[in-house]
C-alpha cells in the first residue's frame, strides 16, 4: 500500500492547557482539567476502533500541551498509544511541551516509553514579548527545561515566534542566537497570525493592536533564513530548519500529502485519500466517544484533480520540492499539463526554480509562499 | 366614443424635478372621478417599480379624463411628464400632442432651472401656458417672492398665475376651469383624411406593441386599414382604446383625441415616434411634422464578467429595449473585458436607470466601463466618423479635427455661490454668455461647455456648491472642434483597452497623474511589480508602480490546517469573482470607473 493512501504516522491531541493564550486558535482547553481522566480514557477507547495494533513509523503527541498531564494520566496515554499504535524500532516519536510544564519526573516517563523527540514551546526570550503573547512561563524556564530533556531523550526542537507586535529585528535577532546557544537539533519558526476569533484577532479588529508590517516581518523571516543557515541548519521547509538528518520526520508526511492517523479532539486524519477532521469541542468529544460514535467535525474526499494540487501545494513547502516523477506517481497527473504555465511564469519571477526533474521554492518563494500556492490551488 | 373637438382640451403638466406635478395630476383624477378614493395612492400613474422606488417619474403617462363645467362635459388629455433633463425628450414628445400646457412652480424653491426650459420648450410649440403657484400649503411658502422670480424669467403676471396645492387639494377646481377657459381646443378637422401624430409606444408582452397616437384630423376607427407614413407600412387597427388610466377600449377615436392603438406590431423598432399615421384607403397628402428622435450622447461598455453569459446579456438588453428605445446596444470587443456590449443613453440617470433594471431582471455580473460622451472625428481624407468610444479614436495621424458636443447650460442658484460657480465653469472649459438676476438673490447663469465636462460630477459640484439650492439644465448644441487626445493606460506593460478615455490636451496630464494613482488604489497587489502608466500615442506621461508582494507566509501547516488553508484560499478566489485578467493582472470592476470619480485630491 502506497504511504499516501496508508498511514504510516500517527497523531494524538491533548487539549489540556494551563491556560490559554490571546493568539491560540488551537483546539485547547483551559480551567477544566477535571475532564483529564474521562479524556484520557476517551482517546483509550478512539485508539481501540482501530481493532488491532496499527504499527507505524511515527507518532506526534500535540496539544494543546500535552506535558500538563498528571503524570498518572500521561502514563496511561503513553501505554495506550504504545499498545495501539507500535512503533518501528527506529520511529520518531515527538511530544509537545511547554518549558513551565516539564521537570525530571516527566521527562523520565517520556523517555521510558519511548519518546525519541520533545518539541519546546521557548516562543521568545523576551519577557515582555512572552506577556504580550499572554504566555505563562519566563525565559529562564526555557534553559532549565531543554537541559531536563536532555538528561534522557536525545532530540529537542525549539519553536519560536516572530512578527510580534512592538518586536524589532533586533528582538528577533536575539531570540534566535539565544536558542541557538541551547543547541537545538531542529528550531521552527512562525509568523504570528490573526485567527478569526482568537482575543488577537478582536483587539486587532479593535484597533487595539497593530500588527507589524509586511517589511519587518520579511526582515526577520529572512533573518531566521540567515541566522539558522550559517549554524549548519537546513530550511526543510517554509517554517522549519534542522541539523542534517535531524528533520521532523512525522511533520514531513503532512508536506508529502501522505496519509496519517488522527486521534483526539480537534485531531485530523487523512487515510484512504479521505480527509477527517474530530470535533474540536472536549466534552462533545467525550460524550460522543462514550456513546459509539465518530467524534467527527468534518470529512471531505476531493476529486483527484484536486487532490493532485493540494500535493502540489503541500509538496511545494518543502526544500526538496516537487519531483516530477513522484508526483506523476502518486497524484496520476502530469505536472506540466496540470500547472505549467503558472509555473513558468514563477519561475520567471524567480519565485520557483525548476531543473527538469524538480521544482523548489527559490529564497523569495519561500516569502511569499502562501499567494504563490493560493494561485495553484 | 367621440367627442366635439370644442370640447377636448389636451394639455402636458410641466415643471421642474419634485414641483408636485405627479401629485397634482392624482387630484384631477380624483375630482373628475377617474379613479375612486379606495383606488387612489400618491403618484398613482408613476406605475413602474423604479418610479414608485425613486418617488420620480421617468416616463411619460397620458390620462384620459372627463370634467363637467357650466353644463358642458370636458374631455381632458393629459400628459404627466419627468422632470429630471435626461427624459426632456419625454416633455418634447408630449408637448408635441397638446394645445397647452400647466407649467407648475414650487412655492418654495421657486424657479427653477427646468422649469424655464420646460417654458421654452412649451413657447417652442406654440402652446398655451398656464402657470400654477403650487404647494401653497406649505408654511415656508415665499408666495410673492416666487411670484416676482415667475415675471422676470418667464415673463407671466402675477395675476396670471393661479395658486394651488396638489397635495392638500387646493385650488383644483380653479386650475380644471382655467384649462377649459384659457387652453384653446384642438384645430383638427374632422372631416378630412385621417393624421394620428404617434408620440410614444411600450411593448407589454400579451399586447405587444401599444403605440400612442394623437389624432390630429379625421376619425381613426378599429379595424380600419392605417399606413405609417415614413416607410408606407401598412396595418389593421387590431385593437384601440384610452388610457383613464388603465387601458379602456373604444371603437374610435376622432379629431383632437388622444388614446392608443395595437395593429400587430411585434418590436418597437417598426414604430418611429413623431410618424403619422394616416388611412390607407384615403391617405393624407402630407404627414405632420413630427420629430427628432434623441441620439444617446452617453455611452459606456457593459462586459459579462464570465464570457460565457454574452448571450444572455444580448437576451436581457434586447429585453429591455423593448421598453425603451431611446437606449441602444452594439456588440463590441475589447482586448481586456472579451465581449460585451456598448450602450448608449440619454444622461446619467437613464444609464443608472438601465443598469438597475438589467441587474434586477437578469441575473448577470457585469463589469461596466466609464461613461463617455460621442465624438466626431474629421479624417485626413475629409471623412465625418461618429464614435463612441475611446477605442475607436483613429491614430493620431489620420485625425484632421477632433470635435465633441457642447451644450447650453444654465444653472439657477443663489446670488452668493456666483463666484463660487464661475469659478468652477472656468476649470471645465466653459464660456459664459449671460448673467440674469430674478431677484437680488437669485440669477441664472448661461454657460456653453463641453458635454463630457458636465456628464460626470457637475451636477454633484454644484449641489454642493450652492448647498443644494442650485439646479441645472442643458441642450445639446453641436459638435465644436476642440484639442482632444486619446489617453491610454497600460497596466504591466499592456493597454486596456477598456480604461483609455478622452480629454483634453491641456488637461491631459493632470488626468494621466490622477488616474493612475487612483488605479495603484484599486488594483491588489500580485507576485510581481506592476507598472500603471498613462500614455498619450507612445509618449508616457504618468507612471506608477504597484509594488509586488514580497511576504504572504502564515508559516505552519499541518495536519488540521490543510482543509483550513484550502478554504481560504478558496474564499480568496470567490472574493476575485467582479475581476477582470488582462494579461496577468486581475482588474476589479472598480479600476473600471475610476475615470468617474470627482476631481478632489
Ligand atoms: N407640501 C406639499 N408637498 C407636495 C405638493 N405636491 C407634491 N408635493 C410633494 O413633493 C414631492 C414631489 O411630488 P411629485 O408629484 O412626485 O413631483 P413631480 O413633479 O411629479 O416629480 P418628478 O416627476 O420626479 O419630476 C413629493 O414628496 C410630494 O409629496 C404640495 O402641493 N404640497
Ligand atoms: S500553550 Fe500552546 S496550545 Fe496552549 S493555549 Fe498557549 S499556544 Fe495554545
Ligand atoms: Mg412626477
Amino acid at each position: 500500500m502506497p504511504p499516501w493512501l496508508h498511514p504510516r504516522a500517527a497523531y494524538v491531541h491533548v487539549p489540556f492547557c494551563a491556560h490559554h493564550c490571546g493568539y491560540c486558535d488551537f483546539a485547547v482547553t483551559a480551567g477544566q482539567d477535571q475532564l483529564m481522566t474521562l479524556y484520557v480514557e476517551a482517546l483509550g477507547q478512539e485508539l481501540a476502533t482501530l481493532s488491532e495494533p496499527c504499527p507505524v513509523d511515527t507518532v506526534f503527541i500535540g496539544g494543546g500541551t500535552p506535558t500538563y498531564l498528571t503524570p498518572p494520566l500521561l502514563e496511561r496515554l503513553l501505554a495506550e498509544i504504545r499498545r495501539w499504535l507500535p512503533l518501528h524500532a527506529s520511529g520518531e516519536w515527538s511530544i509537545e511541551a511547554t518549558p513551565e510544564s516539564l521537570d525530571a519526573g516527566k521527562v523520565a516517563l517520556l523517555a521510558d516509553h519511548g519518546v525519541t523527540r520533545v518539541s519546546i514551546g521557548a516562543q521568545s526570550f523576551h519577557p515582555q514579548l512572552l506577556q504580550r503573547l499572554e504566555r505563562i512561563h519566563n525565559p529562564d524556564d526555557v534553559p532549565r527545561a531543554v537541559e531536563c530533556v536532555r538528561e534522557r531523550i536525545a532530540q529537542v526542537s525549539l519553536d519560536l515566534i516572530f512578527g510580534v507586535p512592538g518586536q524589532s529585528v533586533d528582538d528577533w535577532d536575539r531570540d534566535l542566537r539565544r536558542a541557538l546557544r541551547l543547541q537545538p537539533e531542529h528550531v521552527a519558526t512562525y509568523g504570528l497570525t490573526y485567527e478569526k476569533g482568537t482575543p488577537l484577532w478582536k483587539r486587532w479588529q479593535g484597533g487595539q493592536v497593530q500588527p507589524l508590517g509586511e517589511d519587518d516581518e520579511l526582515a526577520m523571516y529572512c533573518r531566521a533564513m540567515d541566522v539558522l543557515s550559517a549554524a549548519g541548519f537546513e530550511h526543510y521547509e517554509v517554517s522549519n530548519f534542522a541539523r542534517p538528518g535531524r528533520r521532523c520526520r512525522h511533520n514531513q508526511v503532512y508536506w508529502a500529502n501522505h496519509a496519517y492517523f488522527g486521534f483526539g479532539v480537534g485531531a485530523a486524519r487523512y487515510v484512504q485519500g479521505r480527509r477527517e477532521m474530530n470535533t474540536r469541542d472536549t466534552h462533545g468529544y467525550i460524550r460522543r466517544v462514550f456513546a459509539g460514535e465518530k467524534p467527527l467535525l468534518q470529512a471531505e474526499e476531493l476529486p483527484p484533480e484536486e487532490r493532485a494540487r493540494e500535493t502540489l501545494a503541500l509538496q511545494l513547502r518543502r526544500a526538496d520540492g516537487v519531483r516530477r516523477g513522484e508526483f506523476q506517481e502518486q497524484t496520476g497527473f502530469d505536472l506540466d499539463a496540470l500547472a505549467g504555465a503558472k509555473l513558468r511564469q514563477h519561475a520567471e519571477l524567480g519565485l520557483i526554480e525548476d531543473n527538469g526533474a524538480c521544482v523548489r521554492l527559490t529564497r523569495s518563494g519561500k516569502c511569499v509562499a502562501d499567494a504563490l500556492m493560493a494561485e495553484l490551488l | 366614443m367621440t367627442t366635439p373637438t370644442k370640447n377636448i382640451r389636451n394639455f402636458s403638466i410641466i415643471a421642474h424635478i419634485d414641483h408636485g406635478k405627479s401629485t397634482l395630476a392624482d387630484q384631477f383624477l380624483l375630482k373628475t372621478g377617474a379613479i375612486t378614493q379606495r383606488e387612489f395612492r400618491a403618484q398613482v400613474l408613476d406605475d413602474m417599480d423604479l418610479e414608485r422606488e425613486r418617488g420620480i417619474t421617468i416616463q411619460m403617462h397620458p390620462v384620459t379624463i372627463y370634467y363637467e363645467f357650466q353644463g358642458q362635459r370636458y374631455e381632458l388629455n393629459l400628459i404627466d411628464t419627468p422632470g429630471h433633463v435626461d427624459f426632456s425628450y419625454e416633455v418634447s414628445r408630449s408637448l408635441a400632442a397638446c394645445e397647452g400646457a400647466i407649467l407648475l412652480v414650487d412655492a418654495f424653491q421657486g424657479v427653477q432651472a427646468q422649469t424655464v426650459a420646460n417654458f421654452y420648450l412649451a413657447l417652442e410649440h406654440d402652446l398655451t401656458i398656464v402657470p400654477v403657484l403650487n404647494k401653497i400649503d406649505m408654511p415656508i411658502a415665499r408666495t410673492d417672492d416666487v411670484l416676482a422670480e415667475m415675471q422676470q424669467a418667464l415673463n407671466v403676471e402675477p395675476a396670471e398665475a393661479l395658486r394651488a396645492s396638489g397635495k392638500a387639494g387646493i385650488g383644483i377646481d380653479e386650475v380644471l376651469q382655467a384649462i377649459v377657459a384659457r387652453i384653446p381646443p384642438p384645430p383638427g378637422k374632422p372631416d378630412d383624411p385621417l393624421r394620428a401624430l404617434v408620440f410614444n409606444s411600450h411593448f407589454d408582452s400579451y399586447k405587444g406593441v401599444v403605440v400612442y397616437a394623437r389624432v390630429m384630423d379625421g376619425t381613426m376607427r378599429k379595424v380600419q386599414k392605417i399606413r405609417l407614413m415614413s416607410g408606407g407600412t401598412e396595418l389593421e387597427v387590431i385593437d384601440m382604446g384610452q388610457f383613464r388610466p388603465t387601458m379602456t377600449a373604444c371603437n374610435e377615436l376622432g379629431a383632437g383625441q388622444v388614446g392608443y392603438f395595437m395593429a400587430q406590431i411585434k418590436n418597437i423598432d417598426d414604430v418611429r415616434i413623431g410618424d403619422t399615421v394616416t388611412d390607407a384607403l384615403a391617405p393624407a397628402a402630407a404627414p405632420l411634422e413630427g420629430y427628432k428622435e434623441p441620439q444617446p450622447m452617453v455611452f459606456s461598455g457593459l462586459y459579462p464578467v464570465n464570457n460565457r453569459d454574452f448571450e444572455a446579456l444580448r437576451e436581457a438588453l434586447a429585453k429591455l429595449r423593448l421598453n425603451d428605445s431611446s437606449f441602444t446596444y452594439m456588440p463590441e470587443n475589447s482586448e481586456g473585458l472579451g465581449f460585451g456590449f456598448r450602450c448608449g443613453f440619454l444622461g446619467l440617470l437613464h444609464r443608472e436607470i438601465i443598469q438597475q433594471r438589467l441587474e434586477r431582471d437578469s441575473e448577470l455580473e457585469l463589469v461596466q466601463t466609464a461613461p463617455n460622451t460621442t465624438y466626431e472625428i474629421l479624417t485626413r481624407k475629409g471623412e465625418i466618423i461618429v464614435i463612441d468610444s475611446p477605442q475607436k479614436v483613429p491614430d493620431a495621424g489620420q485625425v484632421e479635427e477632433f470635435r465633441e458636443p457642447f451644450v447650453k447650460i444654465s444653472f439657477l442658484l443663489p446670488s452668493e455661490n456666483i463666484g463660487d460657480l464661475m469659478q468652477m465653469c472656468a476649470e471645465r472649459r466653459g464660456i459664459f454668455i449671460r448673467t440674469e438676476y430674478l431677484s437680488p438673490k437669485r440669477a441664472i447663469l448661461v454657460y456653453e461647455m463641453p458635454l463630457s465636462e458636465i456628464i460626470f460630477d457637475l451636477y454633484d459640484k454644484l449641489k454642493s456648491v450652492t448647498h443644494g439650492y442650485g439646479t441645472m439644465d442643458y441642450e445639446i448644441l453641436g459638435y465644436r472642434p476642440a484639442d482632444l487626445v486619446r489617453l491610454d493606460i497600460l497596466v504591466a506593460g499592456k493597454r486596456v483597452d477598456a480604461l483609455s478615455i478622452i480629454v483634453h490636451r491641456a488637461d491631459a496630464d493632470r488626468r494621466g497623474r490622477k488616474l493612475v494613482k487612483k488605479l495603484r488604489g484599486e488594483i491588489d497587489r500580485h507576485l510581481f511589480e506592476i507598472a500603471i502608466q498613462a500614455a498619450i500615442g507612445s509618449r508616457i506621461i504618468a507612471r506608477e508602480t504597484i509594488a509586488p508582494i514580497k511576504k504572504n507566509v502564515t508559516a505552519k501547516c499541518y495536519g488540521g490546517d490543510i482543509t483550513r488553508k484550502r478554504k481560504l484560499w478558496a474564499k480568496q478566489a470567490a472574493g476575485k469573482k467582479r475581476m477582470k485578467q488582462v494579461g496577468q493582472v486581475e482588474i476589479p470592476q472598480e479600476a473600471f470607473l475610476a475615470v468617474l470619480e470627482s476631481d478632489e485630491g
